[in-house]
């Protein structure tokens, strides 16, 4: 009877039994997976990126498939920072730490959520979305300059002691500064990578398949970028790291850690296989058996020591 | 509630050209009106890793089953006790794909998914389906037949051969009336040029499933006689369970715009919410599943 691997790890404050969280933005608030698994046997729950005032999202069509690869354009649909409190709250029932994703058209937008949020127990920790490509304020245009991050990463530190992770967008020239920016300005983790700016045309139509024109690519198609991302990232920062970009298997949650991630998140896959956290959390489990690694810990950066 | 199911191929038929009529052995507990989201992967590549505590790590499964990404929306045709019954036309590279699934393959079905017709008050039932629209209206119409309901069927296609399930229906016991726009079988025009003379002598709601101007034209139809009127909707979609958000359709209600999910607050919805809206975006924007 092989030894059960430790698979548990830490993020700032949190402490997760597992090292596997499903992305914001691809599992809503939770709800609509329940019915396929225990969600508590998540390592944690990112939700939805939530602004202080309900917003009705983009125009549909929203999504539109590319090889291996998902396009969207929903624009920060979500319900407003005080109706996602109540799911938020029905969300941490399930004993998985829940992660509120925020995000805002301006500072004080991600300030009034944080503020709302940061004495809520049900929320364990915020991720800081100042990556989303999809609207036209805030979001995508925080994240590509390291004086604005290293700004709302100092305002928010000073509204709340949970756990601060600062989700960073790849589409930037340098992504190890704005890194260096949100460490510096006392952000306790980062996750990447949010979506790569894309698009689509249709022949037929001749006009791009997403009304919003340009949109987020996520998927399989976007996995090296991710994984060569979390590297550059991981080497710059004493912060965890949590990868995400593409994961569809154990065996890309693997790569992501041997890059130096200490957990990953898994969005797009949810879509295909409604199952594909808790297959993950198995497969993690199988490979450090398999392997002999007696806690997930140790696959953490291993990629990095054979480096010449 | 949805489950994922892994259903044998019993039969796979073309039944005109480009439309396939795929028979699953499995149960699957599915109202008329809901759907199902299927994986059109070839059987040779694994859907996913499968990886279950016990069963190990499989490496080599890693970036297989990538390509299509997302499942394909496909509504329910018929279901009885251990099979299920989806026709759908080839589309795009998802359902040639699909298309190839041969008897004794399998298929990964994520479903029953979605809200299901409501079901008429009286006697009587008008479906209307333009094209592959009769897809999930041939579920309805053998549901409320056996039920000793009166069904008025109405099919258009641009072309006789466009027809689907013509004979099959009426040998369930409906009225089935045809249009084409060609003129090669029944009414030349639109099946809309049926609606208003069926109208006169079904008194029952109308449910319809086809081509967005299609639908228009039904929805109008049926404000003007004061007839309810519900509507399948089709969107692109990635979840299928309401989590993404990617297939949101503007809807009216109670007075006020807003979006509805066509996964899980669809693909059923009433005429009156769906065309009573201000912000309805123009057909193009309403593809299929491909």
């Amino acid at each position: 009877m092989a030894v059960q691997p430790d698979l548990t790890v830490k993020i700032g404050r949190l402490e997760l039994k597992n090292p596997v969280m499903p992305a914001s933005g691809c599992f809503g608030y939770g709800e609509e997976y329940a019915r396929f698994y225990d969600l508590g046997r998540l390592g944690a729950i990112v939700v939805k990126g939530t602004t202080a005032q309900a917003r009705p999202g983009n125009p549909a069509p929203r999504v539109a498939e590319t090889p291996a690869g998902l396009l969207n354009a929903i624009g920060l649909q979500n319900p407003g920072v005080e109706e996602a409190r109540l799911k938020i709250r029905r969300l941490a029932g399930y004993g998985a730490p829940v992660i509120v994703n925020v995000a805002g058209h301006d500072t004080a937008e991600y300030c009034a959520v944080v503020e709302a949020l940061s004495a809520e127990t049900a929320a364990a920790a915020f991720e800081i979305n100042v990556s989303c490509p999809n609207v036209a304020t805030g979001g995508l245009s925080f994240g590509t300059d390291p004086q604005t991050v290293a700004r709302l990463v100092g305002e928010l530190r000073k509204l709340t002691a949970k756990t601060l992770i600062i989700k960073l967008t790849p589409n930037v020239t340098d992504i190890t500064e704005i890194a260096r920016a949100a460490e510096s300005a006392g952000a306790d983790a980062l996750s990447l990578i949010n979506t790569l700016l894309g698009m689509a045309i249709d022949t037929g139509s001749r006009r791009p398949l997403l009304a919003n024109v340009t949109g987020g690519l996520s998927g399989p198609a976007v996995k090296p970028v991710a994984l060569r991302l979390v590297w550059q990232v991981a080497g710059c920062v004493g912060l965890p790291v949590i990868g995400m970009g593409g994961i569809c298997c154990a065996g890309d949650a693997v790569e992501f850690l041997l890059a130096g991630a200490c957990a990953v998140a898994v969005g797009t896959a949810n879509f295909s296989n409604p199952q594909v956290c808790p297959e993950i959390i198995g497969g993690l489990a199988a490979y450090c058996r398999e392997h002999g690694f007696s806690s997930v810990r140790e696959l953490v950066g291993l990629a990095r020591r054979q480096e010449p | 509630m949805a489950q994922l199911h892994r259903f044998l191929v019993s039969s796979h038929e073309q039944a005109t050209t480009g439309v396939f009529l795929l028979r699953l052995s499995g149960c699957l507990a599915a109202l008329p009106g809901q759907f199902v989201m299927v994986s059109v992967l070839p059987d040779s590549i694994p859907l996913s890793l499968r990886e279950r505590p016990g069963e190990g790590f499989k490496p080599a499964a890693a970036s297989a089953g990538c390509d299509p990404l997302l499942r394909r929306p496909l509504s329910v045709h018929d279901c009885r006790p251990g099979e299920l019954d989806l026709l759908y036309r080839v589309a795009g590279r998802g359902t040639a794909l699909l298309a190839g699934k041969k008897p004794g393959d399998t298929v990964d079905v994520l479903g029953p998914l979605g809200r299901e017709f409501p079901l008429p008050a009286g006697r009587q039932a008008v479906l209307a389906g333009g094209g592959i629209g009769v897809a999930p209206l041939f579920y309805l119409a053998k549901s409320l037949l056996a039920a000793g309901r009166e069904v008025t069927c109405l099919l258009g296609a641009k072309e006789q051969a466009g027809l689907y399930r013509e004979q099959e229906l009426a040998a369930l016991g409906a009225e089935v009336r045809v249009a084409t726009d060609d003129g090669s079988a029944g009414l030349r025009g639109p099946v809309t040029g049926l609606l208003r003379e069926a109208l006169s002598r079904n008194r029952g709601p109308v449910y319809a499933c086809g081509p967005e101007p299609m639908l228009q034209a039904t929805a109008a139809l049926c404000r003007e006689a004061g007839r309810e009127c519900f509507v399948s909707l089709e969107a692109r979609m990635a979840c299928g369970v309401g989590a993404c958000l990617g297939c949101v359709v503007p809807v009216r209600r109670a007075g006020r715009d807003e979006t509805a999910r066509t996964c899980v607050e669809g693909p059923v919805f009433s005429a009156e919410e769906v065309y009573g809206c201000a912000t309805r975006p123009d057909s193009e924007n309403r593809p299929s599943g491909t």
